[in-house]
């Protein structure tokens, strides 16, 4: 679809102004941090095997990097939180419309959701190894529920949260339950659900990392914490930078403006 | 386009603040004949949306019968078009699409109900705005959009509950003469619900006073059209 430019948009010019200003004021802190770290470092004389200096984990990053053990680490988490995610959205999105639709059944399901969404990833973690092994299994299953309730939970908000008059306006001009369900249950809900995607995936991320330092031998967990056995803390800081960026790339450049996107496009200003 | 029959409708609501049933409609029995206009009038609370609901189907009746043309009412369908008060288009869709929706569930293609859409925005003065959701038109454009998102539909009956309430004086006036010449060509039967007794004396071939769920009198107007 193509759209002439509506009025009420922004021109491209001042919302990359803005754009910019938003990352400069997001990024400007961590800098101070990056900064002030060997500053602390020599002023302290802190022990390398307590916390590893700049240049350190600068020649960890190259080394990890070089040998291709970094990307391997990193390819393994992604990889990871992408199917469970996958899985977890295919299987909530449907299960959470079917739930909404039917009043009863959402009053019954929305507590048991909310508790299970409150376990969030990390709580998992014991009970998956139980039943899963040690490995992909377990992970897994971890990822997936931290995502899977949170997500039908919002689904499920998205759709007792659609007028009904847009139901049944829907259904006057003709629309099958199919048609309801695509036209009018799904995009309506949209919203609801990527944000449950988003807070889904964050709490995923946590337990991914979680999950990886004791059930697996890859990943940016495992990094992490076979690093500790050795008082490689130069590889732990940068398992952790490198866990922290990942994320922060992954919400704020895919997660927060498709977020934004749905809600403007979908003009939630219409519900009030 | 067919004739609306409201025979001994009932409906009864169960009030959780009471604890017991309440009665909304009272034994309203009403015949609209084919391409008439009839206005329902009456004071907030008197039980207008309820049936103006239960025709369109999207509430049951407690007992009684609706009937258009010879068929019996189960259920919301295209035959009764329905035009809302908060105008209910699709937030996520464009105006043409809202007005193609109907011909969309129908499985006509793409083009052909832009085409007809397009005619129909163009009858109502919209189609400078066929690619702008919703959210981005006055209350008037919207519900110009909402009515002719029913047209478009070719319902046998309109439906409509107070659809010019939300919108300024001024609008409302273009809104009632535009309403008037597009009925004047199409005839389509309509039952109107308003609590303005001016609206529906403008509008209607036939206006029914509605208190407490039941009908106090029905006043044919003979004033020739158009009126002013
Ligand atoms: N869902 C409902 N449950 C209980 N009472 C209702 C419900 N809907 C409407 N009523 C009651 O029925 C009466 C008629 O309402 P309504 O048809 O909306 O009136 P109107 O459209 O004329 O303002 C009112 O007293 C209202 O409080
Ligand atoms: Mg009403």
């Amino acid at each position: 679809m193509s759209h002439s430019a509506a009025p009420i948009e922004m021109g491209q010019g001042p919302g990359a102004a803005r754009h910019l200003r938003q990352a400069a004021t997001f990024v400007a802190p961590l800098v101070v941090l990056f900064l002030c770290w060997p500053l602390l470092v020599s002023a302290f004389g802190v022990d390398a095997r307590v916390f590893p200096g700049v240049k350190a984990v600068f020649a960890a990053a190259v080394e990890s990097v070089s040998d291709g053990s970094l990307l391997a680490h990193v390819a393994a988490s992604l990889g990871r939180v992408a199917a469970g995610t996958l899985l977890a959205v295919v299987v909530a999105v449907p299960l959470g419309v079917a739930m909404g639709v039917n009043a009863g059944v959402s009053a019954f399901l929305t507590p048991l959701f909310r508790f299970f969404s409150v376990l969030a990833g990390i709580a998992w973690i014991p009970i998956a190894t139980l039943w899963f092994g040690y490995g992909f299994g377990a992970i897994t299953f971890v990822i997936f529920n931290a995502v899977f309730f949170i997500v039908a939970y919002n689904t499920l908000l998205g759709v007792t949260a659609i007028p009904m008059r847009l139901r049944h306006a829907a259904a006057s001009l003709g629309a099958s339950r199919l048609a309801m369900v695509t036209e009018v249950l799904l995009p309506g809900a949209l919203p609801n659900i990527v944000t449950g995607i988003r807070t889904g995936l964050g709490f995923a991320w946590r337990g991914l990392i979680a999950a990886e330092m004791i059930a697996t031998n890859v990943g940016l967990g495992y990094m992490l914490f076979v690093a500790r056995d050795f008082y490689r803390t130069e590889v732990i800081v940068l398992g952790m930078i490198v866990i922290g960026i990942l994320w922060l790339l992954i919400d704020r450049l895919i997660l927060a403006p498709l977020e934004r996107a749905t809600i403007e496009r979908w003009g939630v200003v219409q519900r009030a | 386009m067919k004739s609306l029959t409201l025979r001994n409708l009932h409906k009864t609501y169960f009030d959780p603040a009471v604890g017991t049933r309440v009665t909304a409609i009272q034994d309203v029995s009403l015949e609209i004949g084919p391409g008439e206009f009839v206005a329902v009038v009456g004071p907030a609370g008197c039980g207008k949306s309820t049936i103006l609901n239960m025709v369109a189907g999207f509430l049951p009746a407690t007992r009684g019968d609706i009937i258009v043309g010879d068929r019996p009412v189960k259920g919301p369908g295209r035959d009764r078009g329905v035009v809302f008060q908060n105008f209910a288009l699709l937030p996520w869709k464009t105006v043409i699409d809202n007005v193609g929706f109907g011909l969309k569930m129908r499985g006509i293609a793409k083009p052909e109900r832009d085409r007809i859409a397009m005619e129909f925005l163009e009858l109502a003065g919209l189609s400078h705005a066929a690619e702008r959701y919703p959210n981005e038109l006055s209350g008037g454009m919207q519900q110009r959009a909402g009515v002719v998102r029913a047209l478009a539909n070719e319902p046998d009956v309109l439906l409509m509950d107070e659809p010019f309430a939300s919108v300024d004086a001024q609008t409302r006036m273009t809104l009632q003469e535009e309403l008037m010449r597009i009925w004047g060509e199409r005839r389509h039967t309509v039952l109107f619900i308003t609590h303005d007794v001016g609206e529906a004396v403008f509008l209607a071939d036939r206006v029914v006073v509605l208190s407490k769920g039941h009908v106090l009198r029905e006043i044919p107007i003979t004033i020739p059209r158009p009126r002013g």
